[in-house]
């Protein structure tokens, strides 16, 4: 039964790098769509009329930066399925991802 | 087809290079039912939220097959080394299966295809998504074990590393979508706490492009790991023919053939299956639709970047399923589920049936007239199918129809039916129970979805 033991080792760091990239990238997404939101300020309606929400630039700022992290998590997932196609693979031997010849 | 290196001398060559011409036309076949089958794994979700229209959406799925399958430079000769034992660790066939100019190793490669493109094309006529490459090992097992008996057969590996069929295909295959489900409902349901309240200007632009995203990274993914299949599996036939001998290198021309069919396949779209992967499941919506493929995506890229790959099929409906076990008051149609997972588990033993009758055919028959036969079987069965698919259309318009409206789909009994009896007969197959619950299921299933779908 060694394959059982292989099979849930790998599935347990399967399943943690998938909440973390596949569960954590989506949910700072949604924030960074949350801060967008935010930053522009809600409009509100009452009696008196429309009266537009203030705006909160940081919020913005703060909703880019985390499409960016997003976005060097979609690159990071490029980079591995260009890298295993060229007989490389990704090494986070130094805590970054470096290329290196498989 | 390549020119033979120095004279050869025997009357067999030209029957070797005819049934090598059948081997090479099936593998692409296979190829092609590889795309349209996946097709639903990466877009589905994105076809049935709307994100993208379906045209555009299988247009941009097969551009990114066609670049992925281009992009693995890395040899993938020994893709059967992992369930059957008919080449060398170098990716060599085994010497004892060249005689004959190779005949025996090619009959076995050409049974094994059929059994997995007739699976393939019977999953998608019930609309159901099974994995591809099971299918693949499943046929290959199945004529091995006719050709070469049980021992032929990589049950467990070495011990080393996860390997074998116990290895490679079923602990995966009960494990990736356990895991994708999980990693699809814990993003699910992050998404929907962060994103309440939220005006829809903003997360509708939002989610359907975080959609389109995650979808195109398990498009290109998937280009790269299943067209390397059919090629290592082309270029198996070609050197076990002699018309190939370099065992570092895939030729050119494989290659472009490979990734043109995979790409025309996913183009064509399986719209019945992506039907149930976007519609039959689960009700989608944008958030969810970016939660499941963005677990998907992060579950295929970590498996295989850490060794322990698992079928995009399986690990795209569990993270569907996930997705809307995540949302709160959404409800998964668990029906549908059972058929889905009552598919999985005959899948194996299903193509390997079928591929172990082709080869007992082609191998009664003998020569190129038992190719020739197994290749018009092929032929027929796919024919066949298809001609029934005419009758209950699913396309681009009518793929996102409700669930509940009258099934676009053929009934599942009938087809399903068929290689699930004669797999009852194998009493010795462990898989034989399962197979019997399949199709009691697939019999039952029609009104029980009806009755899901309210």
């Amino acid at each position: 039964m060694h394959n059982l033991g292989f099979a849930l080792d790998g599935a347990w760091r399967v399943l943690l790098a998938g909440l973390i990239l596949g569960a954590g990238l989506p949910a700072l997404f949604a924030l960074g769509i949350r801060s967008l939101a935010w930053g522009a300020g809600e409009a509100s309606v009452d009696a008196s009329g429309v009266t537009p929400g203030t705006r909160r630039p940081w919020a913005t700022a703060l909703g880019y930066l985390l499409f960016a992290i997003v976005v060097g998590g979609v690159l990071l997932g490029l980079t591995f399925i260009v890298a295993t196609g060229f007989g490389n693979k990704l090494s986070f031997e130094h805590v970054y991802p470096t290329i290196v010849p498989k | 087809m390549a020119v033979r290196p120095g004279t050869v001398h025997d009357h067999r060559v030209t029957e070797t290079s005819v049934i090598l011409a059948l081997v090479v036309v099936t593998a692409l076949a296979f190829d092609f039912t590889n795309g349209f089958h996946d097709t639903a794994n990466a877009m589905a979700t994105s076809i049935a939220t709307k994100a993208l229209r379906p045209r555009t959406a299988v247009a941009l799925s097969g551009v990114l097959n066609l670049i992925g399958a281009f992009l693995s430079v890395e040899v993938a000769l020994t893709v059967t080394n992992a369930v059957v034992r008919i080449q060398d660790k170098t990716g060599a066939p085994k010497a004892e299966l060249l005689a004959h100019g190779g005949s025996g190793l090619l009959l076995i490669i050409l049974a094994g295809l059929v059994g997995g493109i007739v699976w393939n094309l019977l999953t998608w006529l019930v609309g159901l998504p099974s994995s591809s490459s099971h299918a693949l090992f499943g046929g290959l097992i199945g004529a091995t074990v006719a050709g070469l008996g049980w021992a032929g057969v990589n049950w467990n590996g070495d011990g080393s590393k996860l390997d074998g069929v116990v290895g490679k295909v079923l602990l995966p295959a009960v494990l990736s979508p356990v895991i994708a489900a999980l990693v699809a409902a814990a993003g699910t349901w992050l998404i929907f706490k962060a994103t309440n309240g939220i005006a829809a200007r903003f997360t509708e632009r939002g989610f359907k492009w975080g959609q389109i995203g995650s979808a195109s990274l398990v498009s290109l993914a998937h280009g790269t790991n299943d067209a390397q299949k059919t090629m290592g599996v082309i270029t198996l036939a070609l050197i076990a023919s002699g018309d190939w001998s370099d065992t570092g290198n895939i030729p050119l021309w494989v290659k472009v053939a490979c990734a043109v069919a995979i790409a025309l396949g996913t183009y064509l779209g399986g719209w019945r299956i992506i039907r149930t992967l976007g519609k039959g499941l689960t009700d989608i919506n944008p958030p969810q639709g970016t939660a499941a493929q963005s677990g998907a995506a992060a579950v295929i890229l970590a498996s295989s970047q850490l060794g322990f790959a698992l079928s995009t099929t399986h690990v795209a409906t569990g993270s569907v399923l996930g997705s809307g076990l995540g949302r709160p008051g959404a409800g998964v149609r668990w029906a549908v589920a059972g058929r889905m997972v009552a598919a999985w588990l005959i899948t194996l033993p299903a193509a390997g049936l079928i591929g172990a009758a082709m080869w007992w055919t082609g191998h009664l028959i003998g020569g190129l007239g038992g190719a020739v036969v197994v290749f018009l079987l092929l032929v027929a069965a796919s024919g066949g199918m298809w001609w029934r698919s005419r009758s209950h259309r699913v396309d681009a318009s009518n793929v996102n129809d409700d669930w509940s409206s009258p099934a676009p789909t053929a009934s599942p009994s009938e087809p399903l039916a068929a290689p699930a009896a004669p797999s009852a007969l194998v009493a010795a197959s462990p898989a034989a129970a399962s197979a019997g619950v399949a199709s009691s299921l697939a019999a039952s299933s029609d009104p029980a979805r009806v009755a899901a779908a309210n």
